[in-house]
């Protein structure tokens, strides 16, 4: 290989590359310092950060110009401009999380994070077939799994436990979405088949789900609240917001390509589905987080709301292909709810509570988490209006219904409610948790990178930083019908004039078989009463 | 070669609906069987290099070796477990899942609408009928393993299916695949093995 075919595979393979480097690094700090010094722990956290931002860095260096792009063989990655946008704020982002999150597992979250946003930028660098999905999808899993690793706590390992199902569950929804989609060029020429308009009805229903389950879309949004309940933020983070939103980016991308292809109206009720779905989803989490009284929770359900938005901008996509504000919102939304999680993280570790009734007066007591959350309630007004709240009125009007919009609009302003009465709490008389914790120096590294990394990511989230998400590029249509890979030669791939037979149900139309299959002389363990 | 299809079709569609059906050792025999017949059938004429078909051994086999319960491979044990008559006592047991086989895989023989008329019937055969042998425990399952072996039965299922309608997956997506059964096979058995241990300690 030459210099330069090395230089490229580090560019395009630079995150990832330095994930795997912290698999050496991290034990090399803690046996350094921990033997002598008995502060392995703080150094490795030091360490992770480091790579976090060198990460950061080193993607926004690297870009995603042809000269990051590697071709070995037939495999190629070319990395995205989305991604390494996701990357070069990811590193940011976290390095401040793991900092404020402090303790003796912060540098494993920093590890956690590592890969989560090298699996990002790599599933946004091969946007072709099932593959990108499946990355992004296994990586979720795989990160929940590390996430929720540590302690033997049944809450966390049931969380997973929901994770491992919904993702074995979604791969097949996409391959048949996939298998629908191929089917679309027949029925253009084939009438005595299904229309173009209801298969890509169904096309747009599978790669929909994939969307709307992963980022906790109502009715799904109990496994994202579980998520913001049993793991940690850095996790929660990745698996409940970063990994969806860009699995969003890839989907919303197939969405248009898919309207784009077709000349009759979408079939079914797919998209006026999706936009109820995106409204009842925001007024639900807005409801949902003025009711509860746990800042775990609210942040959860801060997370459903902006799922809300990842639906409208998905029926948005469907109806207007070339309009690129549903891809907009996708990039404040991570980081608006990535602020709210480093409040929550910061102000859980500082007060060691996350009731709102014992947390009176937090905000006078600490005044750099009060400015954290004052920056993310700002972002999520995306004040003062620009580009962002520009793109989110311009996806309503893409909507088309009154009605939805009107839903989208009060459950916006219910999350802004939701979020307003968390900073009133801080204005309180102090309660005894509160007052029981010493006051930190206001010249100290971690309050000065809160401070520092909540306003630099607000600004980005509010729109003030010129800081766009174009979405990557559309998958390539899935390869050509071919019987190539079966044992015996099959017919031809082309299709036929006249079907040898009648369309029948779909292969999954299968006949009933028993709800639940109890294995015989089980002893496994069951994970819910 | 193409004589060898009918046989690994049959024992995939065997294996996936013991690896639901039955547990402990002869499941996760089951789910190594499945993987090999299943893997062979996915990859073995379309790739010339079989690296998917190494990578997808693999991964499932590293899942399985780091995931398996001790004292699996007890001669004694082994030798009655994966007996003739316990693995058809078994199927005897579960009358509907091998119903649900076999109508999956007469279904799957069926040419559909296209494209998966031009598609292989064999394949796609094992194909329906692992997914529907595979997704009823994988939704309704409350025994973490047990699901964790039907997510790897629907996935070959699904697998095989794109596979006779598309051909075999490109090495990046291979890598990708495999490195998610992989995943599964991990992070089921470490979410059992964590609820166990929460379990003893209350």
């Amino acid at each position: 290989m030459t210099v330069e075919g090395v230089l490229t595979a580090i560019r395009a393979l630079f995150p990832i590359l330095l994930a795997l480097s912290s698999l050496a690094l991290l034990p090399l700090i803690r046996l350094w310092r921990g033997r002598q010094h008995d502060d392995g722990a703080a150094y490795a956290t030091y360490g992770v950060q480091i790579l976090l931002l060198a990460t950061s860095v080193g993607a926004g260096l690297a870009g995603a110009g042809y000269l990051s792009t590697l071709k070995i063989s037939q495999i190629t990655i070319d990395p995205s401009e989305p991604g390494r946008l996701l990357v070069l704020l990811g590193g940011i982002v976290f390095a401040v999380i793991v900092g404020a999150g402090e303790g003796r597992r912060a540098a494993t979250m920093g590890q956690i994070a590592l890969f989560g946003i090298a699996a990002i930028d790599l599933a946004l660098a091969i946007p072709s077939g099932i593959a990108p999905i499946a990355l992004l999808l296994f990586a979720s899993l795989g990160i929940s799994g590390a996430a929720a690793s540590g302690k033997d706590d049944v809450g966390r390992a049931r969380a997973v436990f929901r994770d491992l199902r919904t993702v074995s569950l979604l791969l097949p929804a996409v391959v048949i979405a996939e298998i629908l989609r191929t089917a679309i060029s027949y029925a253009a020429i084939d009438a005595s088949y299904a229309t173009p308009a209801s298969l890509a009805a169904g096309t747009a229903l599978g790669v929909s789900l994939v969307v709307i389950v992963a980022a906790g879309v109502f009715p799904f949004h109990h496994r994202l609240i579980k998520i913001f309940e049993a793991l940690p933020i850095v996790g929660s983070l990745l698996v409940g917001v970063w990994i969806p939103s860009a699995l969003a980016l890839i989907v919303m991308s197939e969405l248009s390509a898919l309207a784009s292809s077709i000349t009759d109206p979408l079939g079914g009720a797919i998209v006026p589905g999706i936009l109820l779905a995106g409204a009842a989803t925001l007024i639900f989490g807005a409801v949902s987080a003025l009711l509860h009284d746990d800042i775990g929770e609210i942040v959860g359900f801060m997370a459903v709301g902006n799922a809300g938005w990842l639906a409208l901008a998905a029926a948005a996509a469907l109806q207007s292909p070339t309009d690129t504000s549903s891809r907009l919102i996708v990039l404040p939304g991570i980081l608006i709810i990535s602020l709210f999680g480093l409040w929550l993280v910061s102000v859980r570790r500082r007060y060691r509570t996350t009731s709102i009734s014992e947390l009176g007066g937090w905000a006078r007591h600490t005044g750099a988490h009060g400015i954290v959350l004052m920056a993310a309630i700002i972002a999520l007004a995306a004040l003062p209006p620009g580009a962002v709240l520009a793109a989110r009125l311009n996806l309503l009007l893409l909507g088309g219904n009154p009605l939805i919009a009107i839903f989208a609009i009060v459950g916006q302003i219910m999350l802004i409610v939701a979020a307003i009465r968390l900073l009133l709490v801080g204005f309180t008389p102090q309660s005894q948790a509160v007052r029981e914790v010493e006051t930190r120096p206001l010249a100290n590294l971690i309050t000065i990178s809160l401070i520092g990394g909540a306003l630099f990511v607000a600004a980005a989230a509010a729109g003030w930083l010129a800081v766009e998400s174009g979405g990557t590029g559309p998958l390539p249509p899935a390869p050509s019908v071919s019987p190539a890979t079966s044992f015996a030669p099959g017919p031809s791939g082309e299709p036929s004039a006249t079907p040898s037979i009648e369309p029948s149900p779909s292969a999954m139309n299968s006949p009933e078989v028993s709800p639940e299959v109890s294995p015989s002389g089980s002893v496994e363990i069951s994970p819910a009463p | 070669m193409p004589n060898l299809e009918l046989p690994l079709v049959v024992l995939a569609i065997l294996a996936g609906t013991l690896a639901v059906t039955s547990a402990g050792r002869g499941a996760w025999v089951a789910i190594a069987l499945l993987a090999v017949t299943s893997s062979a059938l996915e990859f073995s004429l379309a790739d010339p290099s079989h690296i998917g078909l190494i990578l997808r051994v693999s991964a499932i086999g590293i899942g399985l070796i780091i995931t398996v319960p001790e004292g699996l491979f007890e001669p004694g044990a082994l030798r009655h477990d994966l007996a003739l008559r316990t693995l058809i006592a078994t199927l005897r047991a579960h009358p509907v899942v091998v119903a649900s086989a076999a109508a999956g895989l007469l279904l799957g023989l069926v040419p559909l609408a296209l494209p998966i008329e031009s598609s292989s019937g064999a394949l796609r055969a094992a194909g329906v009928a692992l997914l529907v042998v595979g997704l009823p425990p994988l939704l309704t399952s409350r025994f973490i393993e047990a699901t964790t072996r039907a997510a790897v039965v629907t996935l070959s299922g699904t697998l095989l299916l794109r596979t006779s309608i598309f051909g075999a997956l490109d090495p990046l997506a291979a890598l990708a695949i495999g490195a998610g059964f992989a995943c599964i096979l991990l992070v089921g058995g470490s979410v059992a093995s964590r609820i166990a241990n929460a379990e003893e300690e209350q």
